[in-house]
């Protein structure tokens, strides 16, 4: 009961911030909340729940990016069309990846994606029709509706909003799904989940696989708003970084972990920026090691996982007065 | 008792008086945005960009007679807004073109910017200014050379660098007057890094030759911020070009030199494409082995008790280094903006682009050494120019080339050490 209350709360919330904010750009930095929830709730998916944590999602993102830029670059089509074919081609991508690579366990898988994004970008910088070093443009004067190019960050807003309740009604069907099950036993221990007969391999690679196309989408999302990409924006390994602390910092295989996560980092790096301005160069990359350091030694489960265990606390000393 | 009412009354109202005044004379302040890489891996461009931003903004907003024609110096603040003093609001893009448009996004809803000036990165410049055409703000840059951002058809956007076109023009008359005073420049090689500058300036360079009949010879790419260069210097070694064009930042141009002298390589001539050849710590650390190295600059010092020497004083003063090519450009640039601003009279976007489009500085009102300052309709300044300038004494690059501007006349072949 109280937890829907406070769903609709956060709920009614999100729908009015921008309206409560009216700001340009405080309604850019909601916008840009949404954006890195969506991106780091889909690794959450397989980061989170499977446990596989990848540091080379950004390859994915990468995907979604080019998929959108290339669309309207390449082909004159609106941008829009850079998600279908941007999920095509991460979910290809993941699957290839993903068969060898997630055989690797702990340290070694994280390693081995890093390598692939690396890999991804180095390419990409090498290859001229993806624009090499210089990038792929968006649309700068907007021909019609389709090409998602405003001046007001409110379409992107909701447009975001729109795809974070898909994300997240996706993984938390999926996690009262069979696969869900299977992923929380892989989780815990995979030795004993694969004794017990759950297809490990395959419920992990399907895990990877929709973390994917979930990522792309926010890959071609960000590039829309943005109206660019270049090897850096796109494939950087610092994009994976942040949206691993933005789950890591809510909490990781919670359902509003990563939600959490963006709304608290997202605006204490534009917000340093803006209060320091020249001076305070490079302090929210002090922020990040700070946290990273925090959230290990303290509450490896984020911040999510506070409340739950005060619950669970609480439950316990009730189980425990009982005769 | 009454008379210590009074008392008070009218120190209230002498203190409101006071208080007035100071709000009235804060209002009078034209800002100005800028965005700049204050963090990451090009932060010292940043810092440097700085010292010369608050160099800039003391030349306007005080009173210095001493810079002669230079717009602005000579009275305090601009005239044309009444004294109005200019202050800059500095945005870090932390090396990120989604960052970089955020706080163009910022500089102008939230703090109100008359102007945006930036963004260094020809990448984040392209994102940065996107915002400002949608919003209606002059964006001025002042040192970005891609290409494509004056081919978008913005009509916010104007940039006073000479950019690829004009430098590779440069190179290729220059050349044929090496080749008219007796030096062997047939075969060319382009040696450069595989980033937006080094790929984008190389084609451009090649072009150029192209056009003129005489096909570069040779290219070599290599990933910037190598780490080893002994395969690249060995092709160059064994390919003998006359001439090797050098387009490479920093730490990629002084592992060149140390390559080089190691390998004992030299060629005829070696022309620099400015970036790394003209940071002050490039000429620290190898200056001495790069003897005779030419390099594109639209910088040179003048003699003592020109503005140009005035200002670069006034700059060493302020941040310890030299003053350079890129940091010249940039201050360009900012009075450039500040000088329209004062045409304009007024802060309002229409007004300064207006002026900005009506702007004809000559080259006696200029600190670097263009021809003029003149924008066409795609906001590119079609009188930039630049020198040839050479390292002969040691430490300095001398201007050489063209003869006009030249202070001594070009050393052949290439000294190295």
């Amino acid at each position: 009961m109280r937890r829907w209350i406070w769903l609709s709360v956060v709920a009614a919330f999100a729908i009015a911030y921008p309206l409560l904010l009216s700001s340009p750009f405080q309604q850019r930095l909601g916008a840009l909340v949404l954006l890195y929830a969506i991106a780091a709730s889909a690794w959450n998916i397989v980061g989170g729940y499977a446990g596989q944590v990848s540091v080379g999602h950004v390859v994915f993102f990468g995907c979604g990016a080019y998929a959108a830029m290339g669309s309207y670059a390449k082909f004159g089509l609106s941008p829009l069309f850079g998600i279908p074919s941007g999920i095509v081609i991460a979910v290809g991508l993941a699957a290839i990846v993903g068969v060898p690579t997630l055989r690797l366990s702990g340290h070694y898988f994280s390693m081995a994606t890093i390598a692939v994004a690396e890999t991804m970008r180095l390419i990409v910088t090498n290859t001229d029709w993806l624009g090499a070093a210089v990038g792929l443009s968006g649309p700068t004067v907007p021909r019609n509706i389709f090409d998602l190019s405003f001046l007001s960050s409110l379409p992107y807003y909701y447009l975001f909003l729109l795809v974070l309740v898909i994300t997240l009604f996706i993984t938390w069907w999926m996690t009262n799904s069979r696969m869900g099950f299977y992923l929380r036993a892989i989780k815990d221990s995979e030795r004993a989940a694969r004794s017990l007969g759950a297809p490990a391999s395959r419920t992990k690679l399907y895990a990877y696989m929709l973390s994917a196309a979930l990522t792309s989408v926010s890959g071609a999302l960000y590039a829309m708003m943005f109206g660019f990409v270049d090897p850096e924006s796109g494939l950087g390994i610092l994009i994976s970084v942040k949206i691993l602390i933005m789950a890591a910092l809510g909490g990781a295989g919670l359902l509003f972990g990563p939600l959490v996560g963006a709304a608290i980092l997202v605006p204490l790096e534009e917000i340093s920026n803006s209060w320091l301005g020249g001076k305070g160069a490079g302090l929210t990359f002090v922020v990040y090691g700070a946290i990273i350091v925090l959230i290990a030694r303290f509450q490896p489960g984020g911040l999510l996982s506070l409340f739950t265990q005060r619950r669970k606390s609480k439950s316990d000393t009730g189980a425990g007065h009982a005769p | 008792m009454n008379l210590k009412h009074v008392t008070g009354l009218l120190c209230a109202a002498a203190m409101s008086l006071v208080l007035a005044s100071g709000a009235w004379a804060e209002d009078k302040i034209v800002k100005i945005g800028v965005i700049l890489p204050m963090s990451g891996g090009t932060a010292s461009i940043g810092a440097h960009a700085k010292a010369a931003l608050e160099v800039a903004t003391d030349i306007i907003n005080n009173a210095h007679p001493e810079l002669g024609n230079l717009p602005l110096a000579k009275n305090a603040g601009l005239a044309g807004l009444g004294g109005a003093k200019i202050e800059v609001v500095i945005a870090d893009n932390q090396g990120n073109p989604a960052t970089g448009q955020n706080q163009a996004l910022r500089l102008i809803t939230e703090d109100k910017v008359a102007a945006v000036f930036g963004a260094y990165q020809s990448g984040i410049t392209l994102t940065s200014s996107a915002i400002a055409e949608k919003y209606g703000i002059p964006y001025l840059n002042s040192e970005s050379v891609a290409a494509n951002l004056t081919e978008r058809g913005f009509k916010w956007f104007f940039r006073t660098t000479p950019i690829a076109t004009d430098f590779a023009k440069a190179y290729v008359d220059f050349l044929s007057d090496m080749k008219a005073s007796g030096a062997k420049t047939d075969a060319i090689a382009l040696v450069h890094d595989n980033t937006e500058y080094g790929t984008s300036v190389a084609n451009t360079i090649a072009g150029a030759f192209k056009e003129k009949g005489q096909p570069v010879a040779l290219d070599v790419a290599y990933p910037v911020n190598a780490t080893d260069l002994q395969g690249q210097v060995l092709q160059l070694k064994d390919k003998k070009p006359d001439v090797i064009i050098m387009i490479s930042y920093t730490s990629d141009a002084i592992l060149f030199a140390k390559t080089m002298q190691s390998l004992d390589y030299k060629p005829a001539i070696l022309l620099a494409d400015d970036a790394g050849y003209s940071d002050p710590s490039f000429i620290k650390a190898v200056g001495k082995i790069s003897q005779g190295v030419f390099n594109r600059s639209s910088w040179s010092v003048g003699p003592s008790g020109s503005p140009s020497a005035i200002i670069a004083d006034m700059y060493k003063k302020k941040s310890g280094e030299e003053m350079d090519d890129t940091v010249g450009r940039q201050m360009q640039g900012f009075f450039v903006l500040a000088d329209a601003i004062d045409r304009a009279g007024s802060t309002d976007p229409a007004k300064i682009q207006a002026a900005l489009k009506a702007t004809d500085l000559k080259p006696e009102q200029l600190m670097m050494g263009y021809k003029g300052v003149k924008f066409d309709d795609k906001g590119q300044n079609t009188l930039a120019s630049g020198l040839i300038i050479q390292l002969q004494d040691g430490e300095n690059y001398t201007a050489v080339w063209p003869k006009a501007n030249a202070e001594k006349a070009p050393v052949l072949p290439y000294k190295g050490w």
